[in-house]
């Protein structure tokens, strides 16, 4: 029972990373309606820099802190490119948010080699309702839930947080209303880009990234993300939730290496199921 | 307050707005009738600074809020929500305001915009209009797919409006009876130009206006 | 639609025709796999373009018409051209089978349930050891080869050449056709609304599912011929990111245009191997080629997105098409 407990709170740990790459998914696409192929590049980016400044001797949450910021900025700026000009179509975008991503991997490789890359993070275990946990899956847990109840908080608290929905439920009476659709695309960017860059100082410590780490991160973000439409946030953190208890299951009974292949199963059988009780009209609503 | 010369827009190729000419004084209701595809929201959108001329000039003296057509409601999103974003570009974020004008509005507050009936759909669309303070009030489609009482309830609301806070009002609307009853002016576009002008209760005397909107007969004798 | 002046197309066949006996062996290899990214490309030109269907999971199925080819030529005495001429018809029973379920979904979901059967199917390669050989692949795929003429030594090269490029013309041309006939007409209303396509009474979901299949049996064709020309696969030979580029090849190339798949195929293959090269120079720093590829490959995807968002050849049919009204 024990193995099962700690095979589960691994997962549960990865799964939060997940779900926050995919809160970022989800809150790009929402307001632009660009899937941000560039999405696990954040997480990346921030846990190797996170890796350099405490090679500097910058202090725990602080390095981390200003990690984060950085992604942020990153997003913001990928978002800028991406969201182009007039006659870019949400196809195109996607492409040139996969070309950044590309891009990015020649700036990393200079910056940082080619070699995976991984920091300490909390030493020790915690017990956990009994059950010894690594101290740092309980600070992922636990940062994913704050990071979500302050996303609750600006979305359904702040006014700019209410804008930002009024530009995913219609983005024509927002641009009426006053509101400057495209500088919210960009702060919708800016947060998807904050979101992966705390996943990825969450989860270096526990698996090492390399330059091309964020396909992997991007995979199991996206497939989460999905499970919610790319619109609903709550859906994404149970998508994420179950793939990352599902790979942890899969990888510690049965063999690692079908991990992804059964959890990606799992998640494609829910998506037909749920597809084949939708109609067409809702379905295309969903995609406008 | 709203002066357009000889406004021309295009899309493309096609020309959509023909060298049209008017104007609103302050605290005037205004009506702009005229068949489907006439360019009235084309109008409409490039006064209100969503379009861009190809020539021509308009001369805004003060706020023009549009309260589109089909409403454009954020769905949704509660009441409430709806209203506050109204007041985007204002500072006094309370819908007290348009509590007062719509006490409907105060008990359907909580309700998700999209649940609401049309009708009360239609009251949202105008309550979140003038959160903005506008001084200009710019209706398209008012009446689309209601029910006569509800465009008639609606339209007492209009008028009381201009009547106690002297807020002008453009009346944009295919069903000219409405809009030649509620206005004392009004404009007739038609396929981009205007056609017509003047006072309303002329302009519905007028033979042409009878046949092509307020189905009156062709036969002289009729009027 | 406007159509490429017919000049310039009788000129292209006819320079691709003579390719195969001028490129020097290197440049020759280049050719083939575009030749065969050409074949992949233009299905999925046709998916997206016209079915309004995304996939990022098309080296999924080029993955199959390899093995397929293969197994059937190593180990079930099969001669290689049936083996060839089996491979896309497996590939194309496999989508039937996968499109069925996979084609209930729309949109982003589909986009995800492709890249999701790509993984799939390389994890199924993978772990199948006693059939296709696991992650170490399958060697030892007998020679291409015609009853007792076996395609090996000098002119292999030469021979793929000609086999690769015919195909991706004739693949072409069959497009070309399908397009332009009724079943076409019915696809491009799906591209434009499903809803709509749904009310003029096509009956939506078996055409997606011909497409799909269609565009699976393609790439299962490539891989066919792809699987005889290097004689060795593995999941290795099929990883995600050649999905993720047969999407670039065709939205580069210009989605639903029939010659877009040639030009998308081609600039992108001859972009990377350029940097390839380049950055093997002497005197370069060893990370060089990798860091090269990146940031152009990065570069050129970006900029022609944002400047020819529709793509290449529907960029170059509306220099044409002004010219021919002047």
């Amino acid at each position: 029972m024990t193995l099962f407990l700690q095979y589960a709170a691994s997962g549960v740990a990865t799964g939060c990373a997940f779900a926050l790459v995919a809160t970022g998914f989800v809150a790009i696409y929402r307001v632009t309606r660009v899937v941000n192929f560039a999405q696990g590049v954040f997480a990346v980016l921030a846990g190797m820099l996170a890796f350099s400044l405490l090679g500097w001797g910058v202090p725990h949450i602080l390095a981390e802190f200003v990690a984060v910021v950085v992604a942020g900025v990153s997003g913001a700026a990928v978002g800028w490119v991406a969201l182009g000009r007039r006659d870019t179509t949400p196809l195109a975008s996607l492409i040139i948010t996969l070309g950044l991503g590309i891009g990015s991997y020649a700036a990393l490789i200079l910056i940082w080699g080619d070699q995976p890359i991984s920091f300490d993070g909390l030493k020790g275990n915690l017990l956990v309702g009994g059950v010894g946990m690594q101290a740092q899956y309980v600070m992922v847990i636990c940062m994913t839930g704050v990071a979500f109840a302050a996303l609750g908080w600006f979305f359904n608290r702040t006014y700019i947080g209410r804008g930002l929905t009024a530009c995913s439920s219609n983005p024509r009476a927002a641009r009426l209303v006053g509101i400057d659709v495209h500088a919210m695309g960009l702060v919708a960017f800016g947060l998807g880009g904050a979101l992966g860059g705390l996943a990825g100082v969450l989860l270096t410590p526990l698996q090492p990234v390399a330059f091309n780490s964020d396909v992997g991160i991007a995979i199991n973000g996206f497939a989460a993300a999905i499970f919610g439409g790319l619109l609903r946030p709550g859906a994404a953190l149970i998508g994420a939730l179950v793939l990352g208890v599902a790979e942890a299951l899969v990888a510690g009974y049965g063999q690692a290496s079908l991990q992804s292949g059964a959890a990606l199963l799992i998640m494609l059988g829910i998506m037909v199921w749920r597809a084949s009780r939708a109609s067409v009209l809702t379905a295309e609503e969903d995609n406008a | 307050m709203l002066e357009v010369r000889d406004l021309v827009v295009r899309y493309g190729a096609a020309t959509a707005l023909d060298s049209v000419s008017l104007r609103i004084e302050r605290g005037e209701m205004v009506a702009l009738i005229g068949p489907n595809g006439a360019g009235k929201t084309t109008l409409l959108n490039t006064v209100c600074g969503l379009l861009a001329p190809a020539s021509g000039s308009f001369q805004l003296d003060g706020r023009i809020v549009q309260v589109p057509e089909g409403r454009q409601l954020f769905g949704d999103m509660t009441v409430e929500d709806n209203l506050r974003l109204g007041a985007w570009r204002v500072r006094d974020r309370d819908p007290a305001r348009v509590f007062g004008v719509f006490p409907r509005l105060s008990e359907l507050r909580r309700r998700v915009a999209g649940t609401l009936s049309g009708g009360e759909q239609q009251m949202v669309a105008v309550g979140r209009a003038l959160m903005a303070d506008p001084d200009l009030l710019a209706v398209d489609e008012l009446s689309l797919g209601l029910a006569p009482m509800v465009v008639d309830d609606l339209a007492d609301h209009l008028l009381r409006l201009n009547q106690e806070r002297g807020m002008a009002v453009l009346l944009v609307e295919q069903n000219a009876r409405l809009a030649l009853q509620l206005c004392p002016r009004a404009y007739v576009l038609e396929a981009g130009r205007i056609a017509l002008s003047g006072a309303s209760s002329e302009l519905a005397r007028s033979p042409a206006v009878q046949v092509a909107y307020l189905g009156g007969a062709t036969d002289e004798a009729a009027t | 639609m406007k159509r490429i002046p017919g000049g310039w197309a009788t000129l292209a066949v006819a320079v691709i025709l003579l390719l195969p006996l001028v490129l020097p062996e290197a440049l020759l290899t280049i050719f083939i796999f575009i030749g065969l990214a050409t074949i992949v490309v233009s299905g999925l030109s046709l998916l997206m373009g016209f079915a309004g269907q995304v996939s990022l999971g098309q080296a999924g199925f080029y993955a199959i018409g390899a093995y397929a080819a293969a197994l059937l030529a190593r180990d079930f005495g099969v001669s290689p051209l049936i083996g060839l001429a089996v491979a896309p018809v497996a590939t194309a029973l496999i989508a039937c089978i996968v499109g069925l379920p996979l084609l209930r979904l729309r949109g982003h979901y589909l986009a995800f349930g492709t890249l999701a059967f790509h993984l799939i199917t390389l994890s199924i390669l993978g772990e199948a050891k006693d059939i296709t050989g696991g992650d170490t692949g399958l060697a030892g795929i007998p020679p291409f080869g015609i009853g007792p003429v076996v395609v090996a030594g000098p002119f292999k090269s030469i021979i793929f050449g000609y086999l690769a490029w015919i195909l991706a013309l004739l693949t072409l041309l069959f497009n070309r056709n399908l397009v332009r006939s009724r079943p076409g007409r019915a696809l491009r209303a799906l591209a434009a609304s499903e809803a709509g396509a749904l009310a003029s009474g096509v009956s939506v979901g078996r055409y997606k599912l011909q497409v799909f299949v269609l565009s699976a049996a393609y790439a299962g064709l490539a891989g066919g011929v792809y699987a005889f020309y290097v004689s060795y696969i593995a999941p290795g030979s099929f990883p995600l990111v050649e999905s993720i580029e047969f999407l670039i090849m065709a939205t580069v190339g210009g989605l639903g245009s029939v010659w877009g798949a040639v030009v998308g195929a081609t600039l992108v293959s001859l972009l990377v191997q350029l940097l390839q090269a380049l950055g093997t120079f002497p005197g370069m720093p060893l990370r060089a080629p990798a860091i090269f590829s990146y940031a152009v490959y990065g570069l050129i995807l970006v900029g022609v997105m944002l400047v020819l968002p529709s793509g290449i050849v529907p960029a170059l049919r509306l220099v044409f098409g002004k010219r021919d009204r002047s």
